[in-house]
């Protein structure tokens, strides 16, 4: 009854990007721009790179102007040293934050429609976790194109990358990487829209396939983001890095989880309980609202836990408020329209008037695909796979350590796609390698074990159900009891999926087929999320152990997490790099383990 | 208020392998704050996982969901129920792809080709003006940034394309035409008369019959019309 799967063509091209948001068109324009003529070949899973994930990013860019007096690049290093819990990498760290303000100016100078000051210069404005001074005082540090910066960012690498002659191959999803002697040579492709397998050869291939935000019920991210990267690294033998580093952002909108920006916190909107107390007094009573988010999602949660907590009868789900009634119209209409219409649109209320319900919703990935400062994807912390790149959030370098700081993902996104694009230059003089004698078919047989099951169940109930179970125990709260009745759902949940008949045998866009597939690597995802996290006692960042609420200094490493077979896990340790406090420059103590108090 | 609402979708069908179009019935009870997205879901979860429709960011942000609901394009992210029973006074809604470009299966329609209009208008800038050693930034005074601002709030969702009165007749659209006017109201493009070249081509704002239904559905509330009728009053030759 299977039909006869093949590779319909194979194409050669110089670089391959597999993901056309932020970071991997940021990549493109780099190359285009110092080698005009690089035949690119970008691969998305959605209908056109405008509808990628970046494009929904809302408050802004951090990056340190040098003309600012009162700031300077060591302050945003520490901010993110002390926002990642002490376990991202320095030297990531000052590489990215050093070349922030370039970059800026770079996305302004290639036609980004930056908010302006007066004088027509680039607006910045405060956000969580950014000061001066080492804690001093909120930091005017990030820039912004009022509350759509990702769309900013995104319209204008797609345009580069576009103007550059990149070949876009829309709707399709990387099935499988290939290798040859160790160098990674390509990948396989299934379109679509069309059905069609291709098999793409490059000099070098460019992960950049975004988060996993879909294994969560509530997540802000897009339909699209099932983390499909980690998946397929897994599945070719390589580890994922600290996959149990999940940020849940404070305020998603109840229900659809849609994200209301740390903008409408740092304008001055105030979070209130059942009572209407304002409660981020009594978690950090200096920083308030403006603490980092995995703080603010617990003081939340914990509201939520208490009793102080808001039924929404419709969505049937708990929640808080936030408070937007007392900002002058000119900050709802010019400062935050985008946010503030949200809650107009999806839930029928006026935050000029109403009292808008928000909740911790599944966030970002700060774990990842690991590399070093350039992209290049790491087979161990010595060893790098040759010919493999990943940036964007599916990568960690790992600039955010266990918290992201609100601002830095765009500016991680634009940075290293750059130093990837720069670094996969040094390829591209190289011929293209043949394709594997065996290309495709671990693609076949999967798609074929998909088309052949028979049994009777709906895949998208038991796509519901993992994501239902994994908010429930492997959320904001985590506990080893919690974990490991999570560990046996998912095997059960696998289980059922593979015996699942599909609803149509077609291969041009069948949904139910993605979708299928989708689940896989949504189950692989969750899998190491969960064994991430039960391996790691203690708290950090937005892992948070409800049996193990503090940080334990002895756990001070990344955990790189490889798969044999589903379940099958084997976990081993990457060492943070500490070379701003072992520089033992000026203010070298502040990078030191410190303590995360707000 | 209603709590719930019986809702039926007639949603039109296209199977690419038969060829067959048809219209499939499905009948929902649904809260009064789901929204279109939710309920497409929710027939692939309960009643029949073979409808295919698309979307991504499911907050009006990208307009990957852009569909017609009673013959009015829009997208079904940001439809809730209970305004589409108010808006449309029919709790019977017939669910059609937008005519854009070509379906592919069901509701998803191969945005790759509408986008094609939307390349010929250059969405970037084509030929820099140069900048002074000593700047970082281009200066653009906010007054001048509001004259067209609003414009680069649009995502390519093609609901104009496909209410505009003139899409089917040789006219690149009212999306890929704002898409040229931002470039040619920005301060930083130098390639002015190459684009007021395409805008006066026989694909450009002379197709436009200002009935002004791109103003009319854009889900962003854009003025597009606004933009193009600058065009056809020979605004960007005088100031350039």
């Amino acid at each position: 009854m299977t039909q006869k799967l093949k590779i319909s063509s194979t194409l050669h091209c110089d670089v391959l990007i597999i993901g056309a948001g932020g970071a991997g068109l940021r990549c493109a324009s780099a190359l285009l721009e110092k080698k005009p003529g690089t035949h690119i070949i970008a691969v998305t899973k959605v209908a056109n790179p405008q509808k990628s994930h970046t494009q929904t990013a809302q408050g802004g860019m951090a990056a340190v102007d040098p003309r600012d007096p009162n700031d300077k690049p060591i302050y945003h290093m520490f901010d993110t040293w002390k926002g990642s819990d002490c376990i991202a990498d320095q030297n990531i760290i000052k590489k990215i934050v050093e070349a922030g303000w370039e970059q800026a100016v770079w996305m302004e100078n290639h036609g980004m429609h930056f908010t302006r000051t007066e004088d027509g210069k680039l607006s910045k404005r405060t956000f969580g976790g950014h000061t001066v001074n080492f804690g001093e005082s909120s930091a005017f540090r990030c820039v912004f194109e009022a509350d759509r910066t990702g769309k900013g960012i995104m319209d204008n690498v797609w345009g580069e990358s576009l103007k550059g002659g990149t070949k876009f191959i829309n709707q399709a999803v990387v099935t499988e990487l290939l290798f040859q002697d160790n160098r990674c040579v390509g990948a396989v492709i299934f379109k679509q829209k069309d059905g069609a397998f291709l098999s793409i050869l490059a000099k070098a291939t460019v992960f950049a396939t975004g988060g996993n935000g879909q294994v969560f019920k509530v997540t802000t991210n897009c339909r699209q983001n099932t983390g499909d990267g980690n998946a397929i690294i897994l599945q070719a033998g390589l580890p994922v890095m600290d996959p149990e580093a999940i940020q849940f952002h404070p305020t998603g909108i109840v229900g659809p989880g849609i994200l209301a920006s740390e903008t409408l916190r740092s304008v001055g909107g105030i979070l209130r309980n059942k009572q209407l107390e304002p409660f981020m007094k009594h978690y950090a009573p200096k920083m308030k609202e403006l603490a980092p988010r995995d703080l603010v999602a617990r003081a939340i949660e914990t509201e939520i836990r208490k009793g102080r907590g808001i039924l929404n009868p419709d969505h049937n789900i708990e929640h808080v408020w936030i408070d937007l009634r007392h900002l002058p119209d000119y900050v709802h209409d010019v400062e935050i329209p985008e946010v503030s219409g949200f809650f107009k649109k999806f839930i029928n209320l006026d935050p000029k008037k109403d009292l808008c319900p928000v909740r911790p919703s599944n966030h970002y990935q700060m774990g990842g695909i690991p590399t070093n400062e350039n992209g290049e994807v790491q087979k161990n912390p010595r060893e790098m796979v040759p010919g493999l790149f990943a940036v964007g959030e599916c990568a960690a370098a790992s600039f955010h350590g266990f918290n992201r700081l609100g601002t830095n993902s765009l500016l991680e996104l634009i940075t290293m796609g750059k130093f990837a694009g720069e670094k996969i230059m040094d390829a591209l003089g190289e011929d293209v390698p043949d394709a594997p004698r065996d290309a495709g078919e671990r693609s076949f047989s999967l798609f074929s074990r998909f088309m052949e099951a028979g049994g009777k169940d709906n895949l998208g109930k038991i796509r519901e159900e993992m994501r239902n179970l994994m908010t429930e125990k492997v959320g904001v709260f985590r506990t080893e009891q919690g974990m490991n009745d999570a560990i046996e759902g998912l095997r059960e949940l696998k289980q059922r999926a593979d015996r699942t008949a599909l609803a149509s045998q077609s291969l041009i866009m069948n949904q139910d087929l993605i979708q299928r597939w989708e689940l896989n690597n949504l189950l692989d995802n969750a899998f190491v999320i969960t064994k991430g996290a039960l391996n790691r006692k203690e708290s950090r960042g937005g892992h948070f152990r409800d049996d193990f609420p503090e940080r334990d200094d002895t756990l001070h490493y990344h955990t790189l997490v490889h798969k044999t077979a589903f379940g099958d896990i084997h976990l081993k340790k990457r060492p943070v790099d500490m070379s701003l406090y072992e520089a033992k420059g000026e203010h070298y103590e502040k990078f030191g383990v410190i303590e995360r108090k707000y | 208020m209603q709590d719930t609402y019986a809702v039926t979708l007639k949603i039109k069908r296209y199977d690419p392998e038969t060829k067959k179009t048809w219209l499939q019935d499905y009948h929902l009870k649904a809260g009064r704050i789901l929204r279109f997205t939710d309920l497409f879901r929710r027939i692939n979860n309960e009643l029949d996982p073979t409808l295919a429709w698309n979307s991504s960011c499911e907050h009006a942000q990208c307009g990957t969901c852009a569909v017609q609901v009673n013959g009015k394009p829009l997208l079904a992210c940001e439809l809730l129920v209970e305004n589409a029973v108010a808006q449309f006074g029919t709790a019977v809604f017939k669910i059609e792809p937008i005519t854009a470009a070509p379906v592919v299966r069901d509701l998803i329609v191969d945005l790759e080709q509408a986008y094609h209009r939307v390349h010929k208008a250059k969405p970037y800038i084509i030929e820099r003006a140069e900048k002074s050693a000593a700047q970082d930034e281009i200066q653009i005074l906010p007054r001048d940034l509001d004259r067209y601002v609003e414009a680069t709030r649009c995502i390519n969702c093609f609901c104009c394309a496909t209410a505009c009165i003139s899409s089917e007749n040789g006219f690149i659209g009212p999306n890929a035409v704002m898409a040229s006017i931002i470039r040619l109201m920005d301060p930083r493009e130098q390639a002015k008369e190459e684009r007021l070249g395409l805008l006066y081509s026989e694909e450009g704002i002379y197709r436009c019959h200002t009935s002004k239904a791109c103003s009319f559905v854009c889900p962003k509330e854009i003025d597009v019309a606004h933009f193009i009728a600058l065009a056809k009053e020979g605004k960007f030759k005088e100031t350039d």
